[in-house]
């Protein structure tokens, strides 16, 4: 629909919405009025704080599915899927050497969808690193890190460090054998490094061994650290898309 | 409705780059066109996922016991590329340097290629799509030779064709195997153990050579293992350099790689190939002891 549209005409059902969205309460959280005419559908994005992360109107080309997948913003959906039911784990969970393994159990046999909540965080952290990956390639291959975009491209490489990174802290809180080893090689090869390498397994596991001290700080970084961290490069890169002139076209 | 679409952007000098004309009629309003989008693929993934969710539960083993460890131990699915890279290197260079310096290589991508050629349009450079199948195809080739180098596959495959007979049981009589004069290139390990290296080369002490003691510093105690360092890290790093190096100079000389761009997408290619066949082979193709399997195929046992 083209911005120079008239408006249309107004039909039974913009009669309903008018009664229910013209009241006060509504209108005192939404300013504009149901967006069914462009003036509207602009302001309605203009005046949400979350749909103002777009600008309020792209190019054709952008909106086909094949042109990016959607995979840039499934990234950032799962992001928020994984906060949602990550929240809802911590409710059960405790970070003890002692406990942890115990509320993984208890949460799967005896807390009412525990189970489910435990797989769709788990599903969702597997499918957002490979949604990140397939987003940057899907970059790469349309071309979109040239000028003005560099620096977004950059962001994005430190957005995939991190959705590693959150991904291997989540690994070892259910403290299970799959989750102990796995850390232990993961943080050996850091320690194999020279010089550097075994003080940053050392301060990365707090210890020799990969115990309640590494467990700690793998909780307290798999929920807060790295989480908000990502959210300020998330922002960042949001922010640069469209300080960028949007998507990338063809010159 | 929108106009009829204008005729391709005239390309724009390098002053406007990025800041690209508005045509209006070009454009879609966010709302409805991209926001209904959004909401309704939002909708179909959390269905999707809900459902995976219900039909497979995530996997909780024994508790964990520092005291038993499982055999093979593996790290997460998606460092087990690096995991691969471990088995055929010294391991700082595996688990290190090569993740520090593929980071930063993909981070300066876009500053080394900054021209707008193929940009905003899936693979549009003429050669895009030629060169993707070729950096792919020997990526992920190449990597599967290499592992299978390390695996001493050539010398199996070498016995079973020699004897007619896969697996033959080297005691047999008439048992034709592995020339021993090329006894050194059997695998990586072999270059180290199996050439007949001077003696001093294991044991070159550096201290005797560096006389950092001299400057005032402490001295170096260092005793340098020539056959190591090349088989654990000067042969690693020259292969990983050399071949991404060789492959974009054949395809300069074949003119199928003219541009920065072109180069970029055959290198980057390459690499998603290499990254994605070394998580494979981590994943899938190493058991126990990280033996590649299935390795009964081509074992002697
Ligand atoms: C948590 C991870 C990430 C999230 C949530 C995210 C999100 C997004 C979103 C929503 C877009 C809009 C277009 C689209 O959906 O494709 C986008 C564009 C972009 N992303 Fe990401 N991204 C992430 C990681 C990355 C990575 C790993 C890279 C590259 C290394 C990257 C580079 C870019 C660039 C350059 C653009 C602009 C594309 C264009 O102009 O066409 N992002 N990102």
């Amino acid at each position: 629909m083209a911005a120079t549209e008239r408006p249309q005409r107004r039909t039974m059902g913009d009669r309903l919405y008018d009664a229910i969205f013209s009241n006060r309460v509504w209108r005192s959280i939404f300013r504009s009025g149901y967006p069914n005419t462009p003036r509207n559908q602009m302001l309605a994005v203009a005046t949400n704080v979350f749909l103002h992360l777009h600008p309020t109107r792209i190019h054709r080309t952008h909106v086909k599915i094949t042109h990016t997948f959607c995979l840039g913003g499934l990234s950032f959906f799962l992001f928020l899927g994984l906060t949602i039911t990550g929240v809802l784990l911590m409710f059960y969970y405790v970070p003890s050497i002692e406990r942890a393994y115990e509320d993984i159990l208890a949460l799967e046999t005896d807390v009412r969808f525990g189970q489910l909540m435990r797989n769709m965080h788990r599903w969702m952290a597997h499918g957002m690193v490979l949604t990140v990956l397939m987003h940057m390639m899907r970059v790469f291959y349309t071309g979109a890190y040239k000028p003005p975009r560099e620096f977004n491209w950059v962001v994005g490489v430190v957005l995939l460090v991190l959705t590693l990174l959150l991904s291997f802290t989540g690994y070892l809180l259910p403290w299970d054998q799959l989750a102990l080893w796995a850390i232990t090689v993961g943080t050996n090869m850091v320690g194999s490094a020279p010089i550097l390498g075994e003080p940053n397994r050392f301060i990365l596991v707090g210890g020799f061994q990969v115990g309640q001290a590494a467990l700690t700080r793998f909780y307290a970084l798999h929920v807060i650290g790295l989480p908000l961290l990502a959210a300020v490069f998330m922002t960042v890169h949001f922010w640069r898309i469209r300080r960028d002139g949007g998507l990338a076209r063809p010159l | 409705m929108a106009a009829t679409p204008q005729a391709q952007a005239q390309p724009s000098s390098a002053a406007v780059r990025g800041r690209q004309r508005r045509a209006r009629e070009e454009e879609l309003l966010v709302w409805p066109d991209l926001v209904f989008i959004e909401f309704i693929s939002a909708v179909l993934f959390t269905i999707l996922i809900v459902i995976l969710a219900v039909m497979v539960d995530s996997v909780l083993l024994d508790r964990a016991n520092a005291a038993i460890t499982p055999n093979p131990s593996k790290a997460p699915w998606y460092f087990l590329n690096l995991q691969e890279l471990l088995l055929h290197m010294h391991p700082a260079l595996a688990g290190v340097v090569v993740p520090t310096v593929a980071l930063i290589a993909l981070g300066a991508i876009p500053y080394f290629d900054t021209s707008n050629e193929g940009q905003g349009e899936w693979l549009s450079t003429p050669n895009a799509w030629l060169l993707t199948k070729i950096g792919a195809g020997v990526g992920a080739v190449g990597t599967m030779l290499l592992i299978f180098f390390d695996a001493s596959k050539h010398v199996q495959i070498y016995e079973w064709i020699a004897n007619g007979e896969l697996n033959a049981n080297p005691d047999s009589p008439g048992f034709v195997a592995w020339p021993s004069w090329l006894s050194g290139i059997e695998n990586m390990a072999a270059i180290r153990d199996n050439i007949a290296w001077p003696e001093w080369m294991f044991n070159v002490p550096l201290g005797d050579v560096l006389r950092t003691d001299l400057l005032g510093f402490p001295r170096v105690e260092l005793d340098w293992n020539i056959p190591a360092f090349l088989v654990e890290q000067f042969i690693p790093v020259n292969t990983m350099i050399g071949l991404p190096l060789l492959l974009s100079f054949v395809a300069h000389r074949a003119g199928w790689a003219k541009t920065k761009r072109d180069h970029m997408v055959l290198q980057f290619s390459g690499f998603i190939a290499v990254y994605i066949t070394l998580t494979i082979v981590g994943t899938f193709f190493r058991g126990e002891g990280l033996v590649l399997i299935p390795y009964t195929i081509f074992a002697h046992e």
